[in-house]
């Protein structure tokens, strides 16, 4: 709304062009002066340059809203992930209109949550579905097309025996592979008419650590704020597209090691399940990616992480709506499930910062010998 | 009278062509009629008018045109303004009763520390009736990062109206309770989504219109301050200079219609020696822009509030917890080592009713 023209605006030909000979063209160039300044470029009084910004800000200011209109229209507020017992700790599921992150060790299962959830987007709405598309920005190539279908078909066996519905299902799901930072920027920059096109209702940007690691050194002078604003703009970006179509955006993030002395109280009873211990060998802690800035970017984030060789948890973090809470999962062929009772001791009022909470990673290597097994098995993970 | 003309607030191109003329300062306008002067300077019939009713207005005015009053006067205003509790008893002592009205308060804090909670509860505790001790008033909620969640405004909005009921015990209380509900409660409740910077600077603008058409409203926030202006610039010293404007407009906002402004801030890594550290965003100089700087940290699992920067009240730090209910204390069974303002949030009932109390001596 920013970049509206002044010429549109209510203001008079003249003044129009008297700004447009100092190059002041959009409703951005002029809200940026203060008033002094717009007096002196317009040529006007101090109250008629007050005037003259009011008018302004009444072409692009954002409307009103009541809180109450809002919650009366209940529906497309939430997204289900048909994971019971989390949808219930975020009253309803992934909130739409915001970004939700997933981060965690690579292979702990933020690709396998992600296809699940582009198959739960295309199903109908009688099925707890968005009945949309979904738009599945791959910058890693981890989508694979083949495990798409077999989540489909092992998850709802019944309503994807039809050959036509898987299909169907495949041909919503639209898949951009981009591989540079700046292919990502263009792409999310016309994102907007796509989501129109192919009429989505979820995005998936997967992941957005992996370019921006690759390019930008942060060792280096300047490139760390460079790359801040980078995904600072792309975080802006993704809100106004999540807002004004009120849909979920999932966004996958890494892991990196934190050297600083930042660290939490590691005696944190959620890791210490079982018995076992953080593994620090040097005195840095593993936490997500990209730093402090992103951290308060982003609206809800998931951590997964390893507890053992084979078990996995995954633990709401930051979220506006719902408590700290760590849930037991695996992923299984029909995509990932909750594991244990329902409750899992309870969601406690505390919690730890979520752009330092400890991560685990997998510290050791366990393979059994699988009997009679195809090889794929193997690197799925632990079927039940 | 021996004012400059080139003080006063003309377009440039009228000051120009008056100080050509050969007028310099008021007192060589004070007899001059509008089509005189326009004849002799050049300027407009219409432009000619306004300089000398400019001119003249200011003469009348005198020395010290600015709304001056007596310490007693402001005492009087400061006491009848009031505060909006935060639920958390704690809190609100250190705060000298809650976020003071007619002033600019920040919150900072690291992610997820809870100031969108923070905010959430200010914005339905503004709407506690008067006889129970809040301030019947209305909120607008301008949300810059999209952590506004209607669901969670639900709750909120659930828990207080429950604290209320059960202490309403004489009539009055419980008329008041009739139009205390979540319906109302949301319904009172002005949300604007603002995308850039610019359309924040923009609502900015038209706030004070805004506010003078309902003058109802006794809380603003802006969740948050720092998420439009951190990406966007390359020009550090602009951003600076439409934060300090932007200040400015809010803390005159606040002052001329009664208002307490709410800011929330982020969080920024510092390096330095080697050593990291977490300090609030968007530099030293924004430092200055609010009147009460509060800040949520985390200090191993728990959350802290500390007040950094207050004209009137002492730096403290409390405990606090976000629970299902909101922003609350955090009783003080669970830690033994409690500082001596950890009141159990059992007490808070009380609290409500001798500011009510309060009000009515």
């Amino acid at each position: 709304m920013g970049s509206k023209k002044l010429r549109r605006t209510n203001l008079s030909v003249e003044i129009c062009s008297r700004l447009h000979s100092h190059r002041i063209e959009t409703c951005r160039d002029l809200l940026s002066l203060t008033p002094l300044e717009v007096m002196r470029v317009a040529g006007v009084s101090y109250s008629q340059a007050c005037q003259l910004l009011k008018t302004t800000s009444q072409a692009c200011a954002p409307k009103m809203t009541m809180a109450w209109e809002l919650w009366r229209q209940k529906t497309g507020l939430y997204f289900p992930t048909s994971l019971a017992a989390l949808d219930r700790l975020l009253q309803g599921g992934l909130a739409c209109g915001t970004l939700t992150e997933v981060t965690g060790p690579s292979g702990c299962g933020k690709s396998q949550l992600c296809m699940m959830l582009s198959v739960l987007a295309t199903l109908p709405h009688s099925m707890g579905g968005l009945d949309k598309g979904v738009l599945y920005i791959d910058t890693e190539s981890a989508f694979s097309a083949e495990r798409l279908v077999e989540i489909a078909q092992s998850r709802f066996p019944d309503y994807f025996l039809a050959r036509e519905r898987v299909a169907e299902m495949a041909s919503r799901v639209h898949l951009f592979r981009e591989l540079t930072c700046r292919d990502v920027q263009s792409r999310l920059q016309n994102l907007e008419e796509d989501i129109i096109s192919c009429r989505a209702g979820l995005v998936v940007l997967d992941s957005v650590a992996s370019v921006v690691r690759k390019e930008f050194d942060p060792s280096l002078p300047g490139n760390l704020t460079h790359r801040s604003n980078l995904l600072g703009k792309q975080a802006a970006t993704l809100k106004y597209l999540a807002q004004e179509f009120g849909i979920p955006v999932v966004l996958t993030n890494q892991i990196t090691t934190n050297l600083s002395d930042l660290k939490p109280a590691t005696s944190f009873k959620w890791n210490s399940l079982e018995g076992s211990s953080l593994a620090a060998e040097d005195s840095g802690y593993v936490t997500a990616a990209l730093g402090n800035t992103w951290s308060h970017s982003v609206n809800t984030r998931l951590i997964v992480q390893y507890v053992d060789a084979h078990c996995r948890q995954i633990i709401v973090a930051k979220s506006p709506v719902a408590p700290f809470a760590v849930f037991k999962y695996s992923i299984q062929s029909d995509g990932i499930r909750l594991e244990g009772d329902d409750d899992q001791a309870g969601p406690s009022h505390q919690g730890t910062d979520p752009g330092l909470q400890p991560i685990r990673v997998r510290s050791g290597f366990a393979c059994n010998l699988t009997r009679g097994s195809s090889a794929i098995r193997d690197m799925r993970g632990s079927y039940s | 009278m021996q004012r400059p003309l080139s003080s006063f607030a003309f377009a440039p191109a009228v000051k120009v062509k008056l100080i050509n003329a050969g007028f310099h300062t008021a007192a060589d306008l004070c007899d001059l009629r509008p089509l005189q002067l326009s004849k002799e300077s050049g300027i407009s019939q219409q432009e000619a008018v306004e300089v000398l009713q400019t001119v003249r207005h200011d003469a009348s005015q005198g020395a010290g045109a600015g709304s001056r009053m007596t310490a007693l006067e402001l005492l009087g205003r400061e006491q009848a303004m009031g505060a909006i509790v935060t639920f958390c008893s704690a809190l609100d002592s250190v705060l000298g009763g809650g976020m003071p009205v007619g002033k600019t308060s920040e919150v900072c804090g690291a992610p997820g520390v809870g100031k969108t909670q923070l905010c959430i509860q200010l914005a339905v505790d503004v709407q506690i009736p008067v006889c129970f001790g809040g301030l019947g008033g209305q909120a607008v909620y301008v949300d810059t990062e999209g952590s506004f969640m209607v669901q969670r405004v639900v709750d909120v909005a659930k828990a207080a109206v429950e604290h209320c009921s059960l202490l309403a015990d004489d009539a009055e209380q419980r008329e008041a309770l009739k139009v205390f509900t979540v319906e109302d409660i949301l319904s009172k409740l002005y949300l604007f989504r603002c995308h850039d910077y610019v359309e924040l600077l923009a609502e900015t603008y038209l706030l004070p219109d805004f506010l003078s058409q309902h003058p109802e409203v006794r809380l603003v926030v802006i969740d948050s301050i720092a998420f439009p202006f951190r990406h966007d610039f390359e020009d550090l010293s602009q951003r600076t200079r439409l934060l300090n404007g932007l200040a400015q407009q809010l803390a005159q906002m606040a002052n001329q219609y009664n208002v307490a402004v709410v800011l929330t801030n982020q969080m920024t890594t510092k390096v330095g020696n080697g050593q990291s550290k977490l300090v609030p965003a968007l530099g030293e100089s924004w430092g200055h822009a609010a009147t009460q700087r509060l800040i949520l940290h985390w200090e191993g699992e728990q959350r802290l509030a500390s007040l950094y920067k207050s004209p009137s009240q002492r730096e403290a730090t409390v405990l606090y917890q976000i629970t299902g209910a909101g922003f609350r204390d955090v009783l003080s069974s669970d830690h033994a080592s409690a500082d001596s303002s950890a009141i159990p949030s059992g007490n808070a009932p009380k609290r409500l009713r001798t500011q009510a109390d309060d009000h009515q001596t």
